[in-house]
């Protein structure tokens, strides 16, 4: 397949160039205004009011060294890891045994039970709150760890549901008929043949899941009471909320730290999410 | 096929196994000596307005060893909302102490229930009557107001000199001011309109002015909000608005960027609560010398200088879950309006008699406080909740270019009278 | 199952099929849906009950019928809101969509040595928390600080320095707009890509042998192939434009007037500000059944010749 590529790759010529450009300058306008705060983020802050874009006359760490001090990253950390693995170690899993059922074994009942599953996600989630964080309660569940991560899964499910079964959808439907008909059971079908070939989905899941669980701050504020428990996006957001927009340059400097293990996350997480694309690409 | 069986199982298995570990963790909390859990805004560092705060927790600390205090600092919406969800859920969960504005807001949680009636335990603590009031609902006092905002104006008191300006005393001097600073190419107020609420303060003003106790009486559903004092005023606020006296764009501005404009003097004035003293007196913030004034009056009119718009600027109040820990929660209260406590704020207006202001501009806030006869709390938080945002939103709307103020105000009125009732005869 | 293999008898043979086809389906099925039994089942009827309730989700509900509905109908506010999230829709399901189709298929057809990291970079913005997506848009957007703006000033340009990105009822919609297909057209990127990625290579192949290729291959090739992914996308369009709250509230609060107001900003301040939770809970019902209805109608066309 690579070598295809780089056969064909005459023939795209200037249309390649064109193209490229365009993506380069469309890829511009999403990187630019993220650099954005690094004009004034070292500046002080009457430096900022007066002239917020023109480049910093002298450097002021100031800003960072306070929100470095005041954040404090990596507090929260065991708990913030062991709600996103949670979340993940149990929405994927549902989401993809449900899609492939979904995608695969049509019948009136399972596309009843498909829309009871999908109509889960058409709720907005401030409405929820309260009648979850009661159940909870009585559950003995609130101000738990376990009592978010529950809940965090469930808002998960149903948008990978949708997500795998779309992706189970296409894969050739012969494929799975005859290694049932090789005297395959339905489990060994689905782990050994069909879950490699949908493998873009699931390192899809993988890294979104974990990401949105990461950077939760709604769900995590209601449901956790004690400080010992808050993840650290809690506890980014305890810092960022008393500092309020007001303060500029330094809730800019603060917005940066509280983003990084973010971004280091997905930049690591996206060359894997690449290199499992190719790797189910290949085994085909 | 069996091993996917397991598979299936676990995912099911392993929450509910955790479960009873769950529930094992809440019944550890009982015992040990008294913890008072706070949910507060600010987080307790030495910043210029995160002091008190930081003051409060540690000093009180200090001086009880025998009491735990849990601080939680939950920031801006985070507070209100988390605050607003527990109490749907009952009382259980509730920390013991919430910082709070007191108000209505707090009033609503009152009716329901879900506080703690400390009135007799804190009647004896000194302090301001509008402070106290304000975290008092029904005849009850529920906590304390330490600290106690009022709003007026914040005038750049360098712009003014340079342009042989002084602080304006009338309405009509008001409007000269305007216009001059307008002709010099200088916006003439700050506002923050795009926040919706900081637009409310100058309006207040301006109804009281035109119309003294208007509100008082539509509160009380004498008066319609529909009325003339409060139309008249409105259109003068608009006439205003049109005028540029809040700038080219004053809807695109947030109250963040009017604070600014303030600080770099490319506006002169801005009418808001005195909690922006020790922004606008902290040399990293603003290098423009900067006053306080009581909103002018109308000459003949019924609104009085002394009659003023306050708010708690820090409050806290006690919850039902505190009651068997009530001598603990009154310590702590007690100690929130100490001297000692409030000694070291240098931006806000304390309500504990003794305290000095620390700096100039504070005051300035504080003597616009010490004259005022009559104290108006402010109209979001004196009004019930289901009518505050509605009326926000329909002030801000006088700064749209073509909005009709006075049917703007009867939708308000509609809903009014949906909430609290027609006005009587 | 072992059984199954031992006992030879065709009748037999063909219910046990069926009976282990009904074990797996179910098996599959189960975990998620006790998960959403337990979750979220109960949240969705209690909106439900509440919406026919006068209550401040303090207790003390009191029935009142149709009249939360019957008073939505009747608010701006809401009937501005229901407007919008229609609108944001179309202009998603209109812009977003074809933009990602053509990212993604560049991306994903022209293979060379920029194109990789830029793979990364499109879904960047998608995972910044919305509050500090709110504060970039706000960079771009407000009246002193924003760069917009700035700019104008800069080169002289009036009619840009005179624009009110935020404040003017005309362009608030639009600027919110824009800082929402920057932050959330990485998704459909992402996912066009995946599923790109996982056609079979024979396609792009032959396409090749035959000379199909470029914007040829997309339209021909590619585009029919991706129906049934688009529709998915366009139904997610929808529902999140439905539920679409944080990043106008933050950058707008829903103002000027009700120019960015939206069925999630109108539910948030019913239900948190205003304490109206019944209120509330009927424009979650509200929310619920369009996303309901659109869903039902995407999904009931033509299903996908896969």
């Amino acid at each position: 397949m690579r070598t295809g590529f780089k056969l064909h790759r005459a023939h795209y010529g200037w249309i390649e160039v064109f193209i490229t450009i365009i993506l380069v300058l469309f890829a511009l306008t999403v990187i630019v205004p993220m650099c954005l705060p690094l004009l004034f983020v070292f500046k002080t802050q009457l430096e900022y009011s007066y002239d917020p874009w023109s480049l910093p006359k002298h450097i002021t760490v100031k800003n960072f060294l306070e929100a470095w001090d005041a954040i404090k990253i990596g507090e929260g950390l065991a708990n913030t890891l062991l709600v996103s693995l949670g979340v993940v170690v149990l929405a994927v899993p549902c989401a993809a045994l449900a899609g492939y059922v979904f995608a695969r074994y049509h019948s009136k009942v399972t596309e009843v039970l498909f829309y009871a599953i999908l109509v889960c996600y058409f709720i907005p989630i401030q409405m929820v709150l309260i009648p979850l964080y009661k159940f909870n309660i009585k559950l003995g569940l609130s101000n738990t760890l376990l009592g978010l991560i529950l809940p965090m899964a469930a808002f998960n499910i149903p948008f990978w549901v949708l997500i795998y079964r779309s992706f189970f959808h296409t894969l050739p439907k012969d494929l799975g008929d005859a290694a049932c008909i090789d005297g395959a059971g339905h489990a060994t079908t689905f782990f050994k043949i069909m879950l490699p070939l949908a493998s873009p989905a699931t390192t899809l899941a993988l890294l979104l899941i974990f990401i949105a669980a990461w950077s939760d701050y709604f769900l995590s504020l209601i449901m956790l009471n004690d400080q010992k428990l808050f993840t650290m996006q809690l506890r980014v957001s305890q810092f960022l909320n008393a500092y309020g927009v007001d303060r500029m340059p330094r809730y800019a400097a603060a917005a940066i730290i509280s983003m990084s293990p973010t971004v280091i996350l997905y930049i690591i997480g996206h060359k894997w999410v690449i290199k499992g694309t190719l790797a189910g690409a290949l085994k085909e | 096929m069996k091993k996917f069986t397991l598979v299936c199982l676990a995912l099911v298995l392993v929450p509910l196994m955790a479960f009873a570990q769950g529930q094992s963790d809440t019944a550890a909390k009982e015992s040990g000596p008294v913890t008072l859990t706070i949910w507060g805004r600010d987080i307790p560092d030495t910043a210029a307005d995160h002091i008190y705060v930081h003051d409060l927790i540690e000093g009180f600390q200090k001086a009880n060893p025998d009491i735990k205090l849990e601080y939680i600092p939950l920031g801006d919406p985070g507070l209100a909302d988390k605050t607003k969800i527990t109490m749907a859920a009952g009382v259980d969960q509730l920390p013991e102490i919430v910082q709070s504005w007191g108000g209505s807001v707090m009033g609503g949680y009152a009716d329901a229930g879900r506080l703690l009636d400390l009135t007799s335990e804190l009647a004896s603590i000194p302090g301001s009557k509008a402070a106290s009031d304000a975290m008092s609902w029904k005849g009850k006092t529920y906590g304390v107001a330490p600290f106690f905002a009022v709003a007026g104006i914040f005038l750049n008191e360098d712009i003014f000199a340079r342009n042989g300006l002084k602080a304006p005393t009338t309405i009509v001097e008001m409007e000269a001011v305007c216009d001059t600073l307008l002709a010099k190419g200088i916006q003439p107020f700050a506002c923050g309109a795009k926040d919706k609420w900081p637009a409310l303060a100058m309006y207040m003003y301006l109804v009281n002015r035109y119309g003294g106790n208007a509100f008082d009486r539509a509160q009380a559903r004498t008066l319609s909000f529909a009325d003339d004092a409060f139309v008249n005023a409105a259109k003068t606020y608009q006439m205003w608005v049109k005028k540029g006296y809040f700038g080219t764009k004053p809807l695109g501005e947030a109250y963040g960027d009017a604070q600014q404009q303030m600080a770099i003097g490319k506006a002169a004035m801005m009418v808001t609560g005195s909690w922006m003293c020790s922004q606008f007196s902290n040399k990293e913030f603003t290098d423009q010398k900067i006053g306080f004034y009581a909103f002018p009056v109308v000459t003949g009119g019924v609104g009085k200088v002394t009659d003023v718009m306050g708010m708690t600027d820090i409050g806290f109040f006690a919850t039902k879950n505190a009651e068997a820990k009530k001598d603990a929660v009154v310590r702590f209260f007690k100690y929130a309006m100490s001297v000692e406590a409030c000694a070291s704020e240098p931006g806000r207006i304390c309500a504990v008699p003794g305290v000095p202001a620390k700096a100039e501009l504070t005051g300035m806030a504080s003597k616009v406080f010490a004259a005022s006869q009559s104290v108006q709390f402010w109209w979001d938080q004196d009004l019930p909740p289901a009518v505050t945002s509605p009326l926000n939103d329909t002030i801000q709307s006088f700064f749209l270019p073509n909005s009709d103020v006075a049917s703007s105000l009867k939708a308000f009125e509609e809903l009014v009278i949906d909430e609290m009732g027609p006005v009587k005869k | 199952m072992v059984q199954s293999i031992q006992i030879f008898d065709p009748i037999k043979t063909k219910k046990t099929a069926k009976r282990n086809r009904a074990i797996f389906v179910s098996l599959c099925i189960f975990p998620s849906l006790l998960f959403l039994v337990m979750f979220m089942y109960y949240p969705i009827v209690e909106t439900f009950r509440l919406s026919f309730m006068k209550s401040s989700g303090l207790g003390q509900d009191r029935f009142i019928g149709l009249d939360n509905y019957r008073k939505l109908f009747v608010s701006e506010e809401f009937r501005a809101g229901l407007v919008h999230v229609l609108t944001w829709a179309f202009w998603s399901i209109v812009i977003q969509l074809p933009l990602a189709f053509f990212i993604a298929f560049s991306l994903t057809f022209y293979v060379n040595r920029v194109s990789k990291p830029m793979r990364a970079i499109y879904y960047m913005a998608n995972i910044m928390p919305s509050a500090i997506t709110a504060m970039l848009g706000k960079f771009v957007f407000s009246p002193n600080n924003g760069i917009l703006n700035n700019l104008g000033n800069q080169f002289g340009w009036d009619w840009l320095s005179n624009m009110d990105f935020l404040g003017s009822e005309r362009l608030a919609f639009w600027s919110v707009f824009a800082v929402a297909t920057w932050a959330y057209t990485g998704f459909p990127i992402i996912y066009l890509m995946a599923r790109i990625e996982q056609m079979p290579k024979e396609f792009k192949e032959a396409a090749e042998l035959d000379g199909v290729t470029g914007w040829k291959y997309a339209w021909y090739i590619l585009l029919p192939n991706l129906v049934y992914p688009l529709r998915i996308l366009a139904v997610l369009c929808t529902i999140g434009s439905l539920k679409l709250f944080d990043l106008p509230y933050m950058m707008t609060t829903g103002g000027p007037g009700h120019a960015t107001v939206t069925l999630g900003i109108s539910l948030y301040r019913q239900g948190f500000i205003n304490w109206q939770y019944g209120r509330a809970s009927a424009i979650g019902v509200i929310i619920f059944l369009l996303s309901l209805i659109f869903t039902i109608i995407q999904f009931s066309g033509k299903k996908e010749a896969a």
